[in-house]
C-alpha cells in the first residue's frame, strides 16, 4: 500500500512569532523554519506502517516555496521513499491545498493519506477534512492510534470527551494528534541517503489548480496584553478572592 | 443574511457550545439550527427554546447518530442551498464537519473566528493565539467554526422557533462508528465549566495530582484540566489538556497550581475572565499573565485552601 | 537554569563563509557534501543534543555514577537516562560522522563534526566523554594497528556497539609516562598478557556497551627503560567468540570510580589488569608514537569541550540576564512598566555577556580554522598542502586545547557572577559548568603542558616552519587590507597584536635557547597571546566578510552587524590582554624562579 503524506514548512514551533510593525503579517524574514509538528507525526506514522509492512512506499508532498524542499528532505531522512514538491511563492489556503492534493491522489492512488491536524501558523485545521470531502473518502481526524485491518483504517480519534473509534474503508485520510506518536530523529546515514531520494517539482498550474485565494487578510495584530495582576500575600486573601468572585 | 448553525449534542442533549455558535451566527442574520442525529427530538426541543433561534431543522436518522462527517458533511452542504453561512462551533465536532462542508461548497472555512467584523469580516487568532488576523471572505457562502471562547452563551429560555424535519442522502458508505470512551467524571465539562483547576508537572504523579487537586475541584464544583506537561508525564488523560494542542478554555475562574505558564499553555487559557496562579516561583510566566497570584508551596497552600472553603 | 540553541547561524559561518581563502582549498573528496547536507546534518545534530542530552544534564550531574559490586565482579552504572540517550546517539550514526566510510563511517568532514562535538559538549559534557574517547581510540587504531586488529575491532567500534578507552596513567605517572609499570608478557599466542594498575580512566567501564577496547600502554619485558620502552596493547573487555561476539571477560575490572569536582556522569575509573589478553598495537617500544596519535585528536576535543560550555553559559546567562528584574538602568528606567529593569540594561552585566560572547564566536573562528587543516591533512590532493594542513594542526593543538579551556572556563566562572547568588546554589544550574569546565584545563595534558609543547617543540620545529604556517596569512591578510578604510580600526589593532607576537616569539627564541627556564617561564602567555591573536585574525576577516554582505544589502543585517559588534567589543576589551602577556614575557623567569625551593 502506498502511503502519501504532507508536510509544509512552517515557522519552528520554539520561535515566538513577531507581528510586523505595519501589521501586513508575521515577520518571517530569517525566522527558523522547520517541519510543522503534526506533519512529523505524520511522517513518522506512515515509517512505522512501512517498517511493519503494512506501507510499501511512502511519498510526502509540500506545497510551498523552493525552500520547502528542505521540508522534503527532512522527512525523506526520516524514512520517506520520494517526495513531489509543488512549488509556488503564492500564500495558499487549505482548500487550494486540499485541491492539490486530491489531484496528486487520484495520481498516485495510495491506500492512505495521513497528514498534520493542522499547521501551527495559520491554525486552520482543515486541509484532510476538505481533502477527504473533494476525494470522496473517510477521515479519521486528531488521530491517536491507526491500525489497518484489511482494507480498513481502525482509527481512534481524541475528542472533546474523550476517544472516540472510528472504521474507514480504504483509501482513507488520517489526520494526526499530538499523542499518536513521537517522531524519530533521523539517523545520519538516513540524512545522507535522503540527498539521492527523488524530489519532483511541479507547479500548482500542473494540476490544474487555481489556488488564487478565498480569504484576504485586512490586519494581523498582537493580542491584547492582559493587565498586571496583583500578589496575593496569603491563603486567606485568596479564599476572601473567591468569596469576592462568587465562586466559593 | 440566511445563517445555518450546528447544534452541538449527544444525542440527549444540547451542548454549551452551541450556545455560543448561535449567538456568532445571529450577529451575522438570521439563525436556523440543524439537529442532525438519532432519536434526538428532544434536543430540536431544546434547542427551539433557544434565544436567538428562528427555526430548527431536525434530521433524525440512524445514519446522523454518531456524528459521521462522511454523512453529515452532505446532509449540510445540502441545505446550504437555502442558507448564506454555515456556523459551527470550534469544537472537534465542528472542526471534523465544517471543512468537510466546505469543500463540498467550494468555499474557504473560516476557523475559529473570535468576533464578527462585519458582514464578511472576522478576526481569528493564528500562530497560536500570537496574533490576531482580521480577514475577509470572498467566496459565495460562508463557513465558519467560532470558538465559545469569542461569543457570550446565547439564553436556553426565549426563543419559540418552530421544527421541522429534513432529510439527506444517508449514508456515504464510508465509514462506520466503532466505539467511544467518554470519560465519565461527576464534574463540569473542562470547555464549559465556570471555575477549572488546573495542575501542571509540579504535582509529581498520578496519584499526588489527583489527591491534591480533586479536593480543590470538588469544593469549587470546577473542572479538571492540566498542562501538555503533566499529560506527557501521565497524570492524567490527553482529554484534560489546557493548550494550543488540546482544549481552549475560558472559564470566569481559572486556577493554574504548579504550571509555570509555557506560552502553548497560555494560548489555552489566556482568555479567562480571571485567572489565579499558585506556584512556588514567582517569576514563573503564569504569574506575569495572572490576576491573583500567590507564592506559596502548591502543596502546603492548596490543602490550607481546600479546608478554608469548608 | 541551563539553557541551549545551538548556535546554528554562527555555525554555518564560520563553515562556509569565513575560511574559504584559507589555503587548505577545496577538497574534492568532501565535494559531494554541500552546504544543504552540513544544514541538515547540523539542524537534526541540534535536536538531537538539545532534546536527549541537555534534559540528562542536571540530572546526571546530581546523580553520578554508580560503582556496584556484584557476584560477577565489579560494574558501573551511567545516571538514569544516560543508557537510552546513547542508545539513539549510536544508533542515529553520530559515533560514526567523521569515520572513514571502509570502516562504516561517514566519511563527513572534521569540519562538520566539531561542530557537532561542539553542541554534545554544550549539551552535556560528561555525555561527550564516552563517544569522545572511542574517536580518539579509533584514531590511534586506523594509524597503527595491523590488517586484522582492524577488521576485528574497528567496525563496532565506529558503529557505536563497542567504545574505546585510553589506560594511561598510572598512581605515579601522569605526565611522565616513562616511570609507567604495567608489563605485558607473550602469551604464545601472538597476543599478550597485561597485569598492572591505571587509574583516571575515563569511560574505563560502563554500562552504555556491550564491549569496552582499552588501549594500554604497558611495558613488554625487555624494554628499554623510560619513554622509549613503552608499547601500546589493545585489550577488550570481552574477548570475542569465533564469531565475532563478546563473550568471556577478559581480567580487566573497574575497582573504583572516582568522586570529582566535575563531569560526575562521566565514570573516571581505577582499572585493574590481571593477566589481561591483549594484542600489540604498532611497533614494540613505539607504543608513545601512536599514544600521541590519539592524544592529539583528544587535545582538539578537550578544546572543543571549553568551547561548548562556554556557549552554554553564555546562553544560560544571558537567559537569566533578561529575566532577572534587579534596580534600574543608571540612565532612568529602561523598562518603565515593570517593577524594576532587566540586569542586561546594566553595563557591568554587558561587560560580561559580551566577554563570553566573544570569546565563543573568536573560539568557533579559529575552531573552523583548525577543522579544515584536519580536513585538508587527511584529504588533500597534493603533499604539499597536506604537509602545510598538517604543519598548521601541530601548531594549532595545543593553542585550542588550552586557550578554549581557559577561556570556557572563565565563560562558566562569568555565567554564575552574572547569576549573583542564585549562580553558586545548584539548583540555577550554571554552577555545574564551573565545575565540568575545570577538568578540561588538566586532562589529555594539562595547559601548562601545553604551553611547553607550543613554545619547546612546536616553536622550534623544522627553524620555525609550523610557526611561518600562522604568521604568513596574518601578515599577508594586514597587507593585503592595508588600505581598506573601513577595515582600518580592526587592521590597525591585528597589526599591534601581530607585531608584539613577534617580539615575544623573538624573545622567546633567544632566550630559550640559552636558558630553557625561561621559555618555560614565558610558555603560559605566549600560548595566551598567540590564541588571542588567532582569533583577532578569525575576527578581522568576519568583520570584512559582514561588511561585504552588508553593503551588498544582505537581509541579515542583524547577524552580520552584530558580527562586527562582537569584533569591536573583542578588540577593544580582550586583545589589549596581548600587551600584558608581551610585557610579562619580556620580564623574564627572575622574579618567578627567584625564591629557594624551601621558601615556600
Amino acid at each position: 500500500m502506498k502511503v502519501l503524506v504532507g508536510v509544509k514548512r512552517v515557522i519552528d514551533y520554539n520561535v515566538r512569532p513577531r507581528v510586523k510593525a505595519d501589521g501586513s503579517g508575521v515577520d518571517l524574514a530569517n525566522v527558523k523554519m522547520s517541519m510543522n509538528p503534526f506533519d512529523e507525526i505524520a511522517v513518522e506514522e506512515a515509517v512505522r506502517l512501512k517498517e511493519k509492512g503494512v506501507a510499501s512506499e511512502i511519498v510526502v508532498v509540500s506545497v510551498g516555496p523552493a525552500k520547502a524542499v528542505d521540508t522534503l528532505r527532512t522527512a525523506l531522512a526520516m524514512g520517506a521513499d520520494r517526495g513531489i514538491l509543488v512549488q509556488t511563492d503564492e500564500p495558499v489556503e487549505p482548500l487550494a491545498v486540499a485541491k492539490l492534493f486530491h489531484a496528486i491522489a487520484q495520481e498516485e492512488a495510495p491506500g492512505l493519506v495521513i497528514l498534520g491536524k493542522q499547521a501551527i501558523d495559520d491554525d486552520s485545521n482543515q486541509t484532510g477534512q476538505m481533502l477527504a470531502a473533494l476525494w470522496g473518502r473517510g477521515q479519521g481526524t486528531f488521530a491517536s492510534a491507526v491500525a489497518i485491518e484489511g482494507d480498513a483504517v481502525t482509527v481512534t480519534r481524541e475528542v472533546d470527551g474523550g476517544l472516540e473509534t472510528l472504521k474507514l474503508s480504504l483509501p482513507a485520510v488520517v489526520t494526526t494528534d499530538l499523542r499518536l506518536n513521537e517522531p524519530r530523529f533521523a539517523s545520519l546515514p538516513n540524512i545522507m541517503k535522503a540527498r539521492s531520494k527523488p524530489v519532483a517539482t511541479k507547479a500548482p498550474a500542473d494540476f490544474g489548480v487555481d489556488i488564487t485565494p478565498r480569504l484576504k487578510t485586512l490586519s494581523v495584530a498582537e493580542p491584547a496584553p492582559r493587565k498586571a495582576g496583583v500578589k496575593v500575600e496569603s491563603v486567606d486573601a485568596l479564599v476572601e478572592k473567591l468569596k469576592e468572585l462568587g465562586v466559593a | 443574511m440566511k445563517v445555518l448553525v450546528w447544534a452541538e449534542h449527544d444525542n440527549a442533549a444540547l451542548k454549551d457550545a452551541t450556545l455560543s455558535a448561535v449567538t456568532a451566527g445571529g450577529q451575522l442574520g438570521e439563525v436556523t439550527l440543524l439537529v442532525a442525529g438519532a432519536a434526538c427530538a428532544a434536543v430540536a426541543d431544546a434547542g427551539a427554546k433557544v434565544a436567538g433561534v428562528s427555526a430548527v431543522l431536525l434530521a433524525d436518522d440512524a445514519v446522523y447518530g454518531a456524528g459521521l462527517a462522511e454523512n453529515v458533511a452532505p446532509l449540510v452542504a445540502g441545505i446550504m442551498g437555502e442558507f448564506d453561512a454555515f456556523v459551527a462551533p470550534a469544537t472537534t465536532t465542528g472542526k471534523n464537519i465544517a471543512p468537510r462542508v466546505a469543500a463540498l461548497l467550494d468555499v474557504m472555512q473560516i476557523s475559529d473566528i473570535l468576533t464578527v467584523e462585519g458582514p464578511k469580516s472576522f478576526t481569528r487568532p493564528i500562530y497560536a493565539g500570537n496574533a490576531i488576523a482580521t480577514v475577509e471572505s470572498s467566496d459565495a457562502k460562508l463557513v465558519i467554526t467560532a470558538r465559545a471562547t469569542g461569543f457570550a452563551k446565547a439564553a436556553r429560555e426565549g426563543g419559540s422557533a418552530s421544527v421541522s424535519p429534513v432529510s439527506g442522502s444517508g449514508d456515504a458508505g464510508l465509514s462506520s462508528f466503532v466505539s467511544a470512551q467518554v470519560a465519565v467524571s461527576e464534574r463540569p465539562e473542562l470547555t464549559s465549566a465556570k471555575v477549572v483547576v488546573s495542575g501542571g508537572r509540579a504535582l509529581k504523579d498520578a496519584q499526588t495530582f489527583a489527591d491534591t487537586l480533586y479536593p480543590l475541584a470538588d469544593r469549587l464544583n470546577a473542572a479538571v484540566g492540566a498542562s501538555r506537561a503533566a499529560v506527557d508525564a501521565g497524570f492524567v488523560p490527553n482529554d484534560y489538556q489546557v493548550g494550543q494542542t488540546g482544549k481552549i478554555v475560558a472559564p470566569e475562574v481559572y486556577i493554574a497550581v504548579g504550571i509555570s505558564g509555557a506560552i502553548q499553555h497560555l494560548a489555552g487559557m489566556k482568555d479567562s475572565k480571571t485567572i489565579i496562579a499558585i506556584n512556588k516561583d514567582p517569576d514563573a510566566p503564569i504569574m506575569q499573565v495572572a490576576d491573583l497570584a500567590l507564592t506559596a508551596d502548591l502543596f502546603t497552600a492548596v490543602p490550607e485552601l481546600v479546608s478554608k472553603l469548608a | 537554569m541551563q539553557t541551549y540553541t545551538a548556535p546554528l547561524r554562527d555555525m554555518r559561518f564560520a563553515l562556509n563563509e569565513l575560511h574559504q581563502d584559507d589555503g587548505f582549498g577545496h577538497l574534492k573528496a568532501h565535494e559531494e557534501f554541500g552546504p544543504e547536507l552540513m544544514d541538515a546534518v547540523l539542524e537534526e545534530a541540534a535536536r538531537l543534543c538539545q532534546q536527549v542530552l541537555l534534559p540528562i544534564n542536571r540530572s546526571g550531574d546530581e546523580e553520578g555514577c554508580h560503582f556496584e559490586q556484584g557476584p560477577d565482579g565489579t560494574s558501573v552504572r551511567t545516571p538514569e537516562g544516560f543508557r537510552e540517550a546513547y542508545r539513539q546517539f549510536a544508533e542515529g550514526g553520530w559515533t560514526s560522522l567523521v569515520a572513514p566510510a571502509e570502516w562504516g563511517g561517514q566519511g563527513l568532514p572534521e569540519a562538520l563534526g566539531k561542530m557537532v562535538e561542539e553542541m554534545v559538549c554544550a549539551t552535556n559534557v560528561s555525555f561527550s566523554l564516552y563517544p569522545g574517547l572511542t574517536s580518539g581510540a579509533l584514531a590511534a587504531l586506523t594509524a597503527y594497528a595491523s590488517d586484522e586488529l582492524k577488521q576485528t575491532w574497528l567496525p563496532k567500534m565506529v558503529s557505536g556497539q563497542w567504545s574505546g578507552s585510553m589506560c594511561l596513567t598510572e598512581a605515579h605517572c601522569g605526565t611522565d609516562l616513562g616511570m609507567l609499570r604495567t608489563k605485558a608478557v607473550p602469551a604464545g599466542n601472538g597476543g599478550y598478557k597485561l597485569t598492572g594498575a591505571k587509574i583516571f580512566i575515563s569511560a574505563g567501564e560502563h554500562d552504555l556497551t556491550e564491549n569496552i577496547v582499552h588501549l594500554v600502554l604497558a611495558r613488554l619485558p625487555d624494554a628499554p627503560k623510560g619513554v622509549k620502552g613503552i608499547s601500546l596493547f589493545l585489550v577488550p573487555k570481552f574477548l570475542l567468540d569465533d564469531d565475532g561476539n563478546p563473550a568471556t571477560r577478559n581480567g580487566v575490572w573497574c575497582t573504583a570510580i572516582e568522586h570529582k569536582t566535575g563531569i560526575k556522569a562521566s565514570a573516571t575509573c581505577a582499572m585493574q589488569f590481571e593477566d589481561a589478553m591483549g594484542w600489540l598495537v604498532g611497533e614494540p617500544n613505539r607504543g608513545l608514537e601512536a599514544m600521541f596519535t590519539m592524544m592529539n585528536a583528544e587535545r582538539v576535543g578537550v578544546g572543543i569541550q571549553g568551547l561548548g560550555i562556554g556557549e552554554a553559559a553564555y546562553q544560560s546567562a544571558v537567559w537569566y540576564a533578561k529575566d532577572r528584574i534587579q534596580g534600574r538602568s543608571l540612565a532612568g528606567a529602561k523598562y518603565p512598566d515593570r517593577e524594576a529593569d532587566p540586569i542586561i540594561v546594566h553595563p557591568d552585566v554587558r561587560r560580561m555577556l559580551m566577554t563570553m560572547r566573544a570569546y565563543n564566536e573568536g573560539c568557533r573562528g579559529v575552531s573552523a580554522w583548525i577543522s579544515r587543516a584536519l580536513d585538508a591533512e587527511k584529504h588533500a590532493e597534493d603533499a604539499e598542502t597536506r604537509e602545510k594542513a598538517a604543519d598548521f594542526v601541530a601548531l594549532m593543538t595545543p593553542v585550542v586545547k588550552a586557550l578554549f579551556t581557559d577561556l570556557g572556563f572563565e565563560s562558566a566562572s562569568l555565567a554564575v557572577q552574572v547569576y549573583g547568588g542564585h549562580g553558586y546554589i545548584r539548583e540555577s544550574g550554571v554552577e555545574q559548568y564551573l565545575r565540568d569546565a575545570r577538568i578540561s584545563m588538566i586532562y589529555e595534558g594539562t595547559n601548562g603542558i601545553q604551553a611547553l609543547d607550543l613554545v619547546g617543540r612546536k616553536m622550534s620545529a623544522h627553524m620555525g616552519r609550523y610557526l611561518r604556517g600562522f604568521f604568513h596569512p596574518v601578515s599577508n591578510f594586514i597587507e593585503a587590507n592595508a588600505g581598506d578604510e573601513q577595515l582600518a580600526p580592526f587592521i590597525a589593532g591585528l597589526k599591534r597584536a601581530f607585531e608584539a607576537l613577534q617580539g615575544s616569539t623573538s624573545m622567546i627564541a633567544q632566550r630559550g635557547l640559552k636558558d630553557p627556564e625561561e621559555a618555560g617561564a614565558a610558555a603560559t602567555d605566549y600560548l595566551r597571546q598567540l590564541g588571542l591573536t588567532a582569533m583577532a585574525y578569525c575576527f578581522a576577516k568576519s568583520v570584512k566578510v559582514a561588511m561585504t554582505q552588508l553593503s551588498q544589502g544582505s537581509d541579515e543585517a542583524e547577524f552580520y552587524g552584530a558580527k562586527i559588534h562582537t569584533a569591536r567589543f573583542f578588540f577593544d576589551r580582550i586583545l589589549p590582554q596581548t600587551a600584558s602577556c608581551y610585557l610579562a614575557i619580556k620580564a623574564g623567569k627572575g622574579s618567578m624562579m627567584a625564591l629557594d625551593d624551601a621558601a615556600f
